[in-house]
């Protein structure tokens, strides 16, 4: 709540946050336009609705950068518990997005944070029982594994996998037993190869890869893989950027040639308006946002705010990379969206909620002192300086 | 595992531990994050900067589509500037419907509307199938284009036809020949001038999206297409028509396996027709036997027989060897000839004659005199005569497919050879070789040089090329030359031409009979009858070869078979074609009504040449560029040198909104008369089917361009093949 911060947020998280919010309006815009006019017979329509969802982020922000994260505290189960009747709800409606009116969302995004937030609570509850398999590990792992399978029969790979992957890292942070992480990471694989041998067109992306990959080892061999059309096409738009980019509203792969590109593959877009630089700053902003992210960590006030920036900085920085991972063709194509750049409401939204979280812990920091005039001085004086008291880092 | 793992794990030793490791692990982390930053940034590197150019140009490639052009094929027109062949395009329709999806109904609906049939009909084409590729409509006029639009739809696919529209069926279609589908010309004139005639298409260059759909882009130039040139040809339309017909007409009485008509004007070498049966139809060449195809008046040789004794004589006559009133004895029709060894032959006349003159010999075509001549002219005068006849290479007439003939060189005759060849066999000629000999004669012994192609036009009509009459050598004195007219003249007027004989003007020529060699002898009872001939003899204007394969019914010798051909071509050619008319033979023509040219629609230009070409006198009201009307018009007829009035009438005019006069296509095939109503711009609607029987409006009434012409058709019979 207003009142909860101590001190300054963290300001260049916010700033590199706003800034590719502010840039996704212009990119989507354009890489939109074509496909809406087509569509819906204005070049417009895409942009308002993803104005919309930067205004909501905006808000997300300033609301949860205001909202003390202790509170969340005693709230994650309950959170987490609703995260996954909502899975189940969708896995009775088969059908990955839950919609209301014109308002829909991704549970599977929303059950990702509420897994982390709670895998925090129970890291910083337990501290070194962590590394107990039975009152420490086997507790989170419950969690995990009925969040990622429900998440994995929706069936959504891509967002299962990533809740998998940042689980396993949160529990890597918290100090899980490497034992521990091994053995079930290594009964659960099998278990993993067999979901995705259970759908062919996984089957066929992941050995695509695996042909990338060789092909590529082997010497000379194209990464860009040909084979599929829309990663061969987010390749050309990159290539067509060259250094400078055609510029802002000239993406030529928008018009049907990259398809969706407005919304999983717009960091192409991005490559191919505004060049090397553009893409380079892409990376730069994240980058930033994930060092200031540790950053907040290590000067968390408590255990539970150092696991909770961890979890939020991995969540964001994790699909990032793999978004821009997927799109320069190093990676198995899965459909995650960029955060704060792609078009998409949930991943906005969900998002902004963990950025402002993220700042209400860099708020309760030391980081950034409230300086203030000390009354009849003129040399500003540190209102608050704190301790990093219990802070596990 | 577990037990012993957390037996070793007591609670109070993990906050050393882990306060040892919990800031490498975090580390670690963090740099792991740093690193695929780092990949990822120098992969875009790598795709942006190292390997940019090579995506560059993909893109450009995939967003532009090259769109040809297509270059207008260019026409061929007879020697008097008629057309022959031109072009008319056409669009088909065709769906993929794997695209098509959810357009489905509005296509049907679109197409339904526009071309009247049910939707549900297309409907069901468009959807029960399992293709990639189904044709809607084939072959409508080009405004449907617009009609129909396309664009509109996802996988409606147009595609533009250009056709080759022939406008005389299948008059002179072996010189003609065809083209593919794709308009390269595959024989005749069609291959021939296949360069000259395919022009260069333009294109232009159009942004396309990813959908293929292209929009024409402001950043590139357009290359328009240079169109083809058009072919004038030495052909005479006449000509051609009246050897055709005549042909076509003598082998329905003779029951000749084929035959064929070749004439030319023997003092420019200029070919005037060249008529081959069995016709081909050029609309309609799939199914028909490639062999005939062929122009066998250059692609065939055969043994002249008789018709080669001309040779004999002029080398006889050339080396004063013989005059023609010496005397030879016939030897009553059987001369036995001894070779040596022991062994002989017999040469034989059909009719037995006892001394006769040189003359004579000729007239009456005997073999045993011409075999006695050759053995004082010699084996290598004869040889150079045939030679200097252009026996033995190819003529360069430009039509392909020409073979040389065969003759010999002397030291591969036989002791038989010299014999033979005197009267027409051991030698191989084309009828065009044999043709050019005789209008040797006839040109005062000179040779020319025979040509098909009249001029070369650009897109503009203007000449780029115009082929000039060649002399090739004097091959025999005037004197000669003369000498041998008489001989022919009495052929015709005494001998065995008698049958060739026209009323009212010379003719010379000369009979040919030859038994076919087929498979290694002499086959009994298959023959090639043949006739060339030229008239008038005193200033020969036409030469004119007819032979015939294997006539069966009525004699089998070329004064029986093929002479009769000869002169009912002779005497239609002396009564129709203006050159005649007016000049030497006005006892037999006249100044009896012709039927008058239908210039209407036609440019100006060419109208009056039209119509002059023809003797008749033209007046034109108005400068316009096209003609509006025309006084009187066909039907009439008109004496020779009669005045006919023509209305002129700007271009533009008639193309906007004008007006056009209903042509007469009754007696026509459907095909036929929706290109002649497409070409006035008229709309047709075909009731039954075959032959063009009645059609409303009448012929000659001026209406509305796009107005709709009905005609009702009746199957094809017998009659309606033979007459056109």
């Amino acid at each position: 709540m207003i009142g909860t911060q101590r001190n300054h947020i963290d300001l260049p998280i916010l700033v590199c946050v706003l800034i590719l919010m502010v840039m996704s309006m212009g990119v989507v815009y354009s890489a939109s336009s074509t496909w809406a006019l087509e569509k819906f017979g204005e070049s417009e329509r895409l942009l308002t609705s993803h104005a919309t969802k930067v205004v909501a982020g905006f808000l997300a922000i300033f609301i949860f950068m205001n909202i003390d994260y202790k509170r969340y505290r005693k709230r994650t189960k309950l959170i987490l518990i609703l995260a996954v009747l909502l899975l189940v709800t969708t896995l009775v409606l088969d059908s990955r997005w839950l919609r209301h009116g014109g308002f829909g969302f991704q549970p599977s995004e929303f059950a990702k944070y509420a897994l982390v937030f709670h895998l925090c609570v129970l890291m910083s509850d337990k501290k070194e029982h962590i590394a107990d398999f039975k009152t420490g590990f086997l507790p989170m792992m419950i969690w995990i594994v009925a969040v990622t399978s429900l998440v994995l029969l929706q069936p959504d790979f891509s967002s299962g996998a990533i809740i998998f992957v940042v689980s396993f890292l949160m529990l890597f942070i918290g100090r899980a037993s490497f034992a521990h992480i091994g053995f079930t990471v290594g009964a659960l694989v099998p278990v993993l190869i067999a979901y995705l041998a259970s759908a062919e067109y996984r089957y066929r992306r992941i050995m695509d890869f695996g042909q990338r990959i060789s092909n590529f080892v082997a010497g000379g061999g194209d990464l860009g893989a040909k084979g599929n059309y829309q990663l061969w096409q987010g390749i050309i738009g990159f290539g067509n950027g060259g250094i400078f980019g055609l510029g802002p509203g000239h993406s030529r792969q928008r018009d049907f040639f990259l398809p969706e590109s407005y919304g999983d593959f717009v960091f192409s877009v991005v490559g191919e308006e505004y060049g090397l630089i553009g893409t380079l700053c892409i990376l730069l902003l994240f980058v930033t946002v994930t060092l200031r992210g540790f950053r907040v960590a290590k000067h968390a006030r408590d255990d539970f705010g150092a696991y909770l920036a961890i979890g939020i900085t991995t969540c964001i920085t994790l699909c990032a990379l793999i978004n821009a991972g997927v799109t320069v063709g190093i990676l198995p194509t899965t459909g995650l969206p960029m955060p704060f750049v792609s078009y998409g409401g949930s991943s906005m939204l969900f998002s902004s909620i963990a950025i402002g979280v993220l700042l209400n812990i860099s708020s309760q920091t030391d980081m950034h002192p409230r300086l203030t005039k000390a009354p009849g001085g003129t040399q500003p004086v540190e209102l608050t300086q704190l301790p990093a008291a219990g802070n596990v880092f | 595992m577990f037990r012993s793992k957390r037996g070793s794990s007591v609670p109070s030793r993990i906050p050393a531990a882990s306060a040892r490791t919990s800031p490498i692990r975090i580390f670690t982390l963090k740099l792991t994050f740093l690193a695929l930053f780092l990949v990822i940034g120098l992969r875009l590197v790598q795709i942006q900067v190292i390997e940019a150019s090579l995506y560059q140009g993909i893109a450009r490639k995939q967003y532009e589509a090259k769109v040809a052009l297509p270059a207008t094929r260019g026409n061929i027109y007879d020697s008097k500037g008629k057309i022959l062949v031109s072009n008319s395009m056409y669009v088909s329709f065709g769906v993929d419907p794997a695209i098509v999806g959810r357009d489905a109904p509005a296509i049907a609906r679109r197409f339904s509307r526009v071309f009247g049939k049910s939707s549900s009909e297309y409907l069901k084409k468009i959807s029960a199938t399992n293709k990639r590729f189904v044709w809607l409509k084939r072959r409508v006029k080009p405004d449907y284009a617009k009609k129909i639009n396309a664009i509109e739809f996802e996988g409606l696919i147009q595609l533009n036809e250009p056709q080759r529209i022939y406008h005389y069926d299948h008059i002179a279609a072996h010189v003609i020949g065809f083209t593919d589908v794709d308009n390269n010309g595959l024989t005749g004139t069609e291959l021939q001038f296949d360069e000259n005639l395919r022009g260069t298409d333009g294109y232009v260059i159009m942004q396309r999206d990813g959908l293929g759909r292209k929009r024409p882009s402001v950043d590139y130039p357009r290359v328009e297409p240079i169109n083809g040139n058009s072919i004038v040809l030495t052909i005479d339309l006449e000509y051609q028509a009246i050897a055709e017909e005549e042909l076509r007409r003598g082998i329905e009485q003779n029951k000749a396996e084929s035959g064929l008509v070749i004439m030319m004007d023997p003092t420019t070498g200029e070919i005037l027709a060249m008529a081959n049966y069995p016709p081909v139809n050029l609309d309609n060449v799939s199914g028909t036997d490639p062999s005939l195809m062929r122009n066998r008046i250059i692609t065939d040789m055969f043994e002249p027989g008789s018709m080669f004794k001309i040779v004999t004589a002029s080398a006889a006559l050339e080396h004063d060897l013989v005059t023609p009133e010496q005397n030879f004895f016939a030897e009553n029709g059987k001369y036995i000839v001894k070779l040596g060894h022991g062994k002989s032959r017999t040469i034989n006349d059909i009719h037995e004659y006892g001394t006769i003159t040189f003359q004579d010999a000729m007239e009456l075509s005997s073999n045993i005199v011409m075999a006695k001549v050759s053995d004082l002219i010699g084996v290598e005068s004869l040889y150079l005569t045939a030679r200097n006849f252009g026996f033995g290479t190819e003529t360069g007439l430009e039509l392909p497919g020409e073979v040389s003939g065969e003759l010999k060189k002397p030291n591969q005759w036989s002791g038989t050879t010299l014999n033979s060849i005197a009267y027409g066999y051991e030698v191989g000629v084309t009828p065009l070789q044999i043709t050019l000999a005789y209008a040797a004669v006839a040109n005062k012994g000179v040779l020319m040089r025979p040509h098909i192609l009249k001029q070369v036009l650009n897109e503009n009509n203007e000449i780029i090329v115009e082929t000039r009459s060649q002399v090739i050598r004097q091959v025999i004195s005037t004197t000669t030359a003369q000498t041998l007219t008489s001989f022919l003249v009495g052929v015709v007027e005494r001998g065995t031409g008698v049958s060739a004989k026209v009323k009212g003007v010379s003719v010379a020529g000369k009979t040919g009979t030859s038994r076919k060699f087929v498979g290694g002898k002499y086959e009994r009872g298959s023959y090639t009858a043949s006739f060339a001939g030229f008239f008038p003899a005193e200033d020969p204007k036409v030469m004119c070869v007819v032979m015939l394969d294997n006539p069966r019914v009525g004699g089998y010798t070329g004064g029986v078979a093929s002479a009769p051909i000869f002169r009912a071509i002779i005497e239609k050619v002396i009564a129709t074609c203006a050159r005649f008319t007016k000049k030497s033979n006005a006892a037999i023509a006249g100044k009896q009504p012709m039927a008058i040219p239908d210039v209407r629609t036609l440019r100006t230009d060419v109208a009056i040449d039209v119509l002059r070409s023809q003797g008749f006198r033209v007046k034109t009201l108005g400068d316009g560029k096209f003609i509006a009307g025309q006084s009187p018009a066909p039907p009439m007829k008109l004496s020779s040198d009669g005045l006919v009035k023509l209305t002129t009438t700007a271009a533009d005019e008639t193309m906007a909104g004008g007006y056009t006069v209903v042509p007469d296509v009754r007696g026509m095939t459907i095909r036929r008369a929706m290109n002649r109503l497409a070409m006035r711009q008229l709309d047709v609607e075909v009731a039954g089917s075959g032959i063009v029987v009645d059609q409303k409006p009448r012929v000659g009434q001026r209406v509305k361009i796009g107005a709709c012409v009905s005609v009702r058709c009746q199957p094809k019979d017998l009659s309606a093949l033979m007459v056109h």
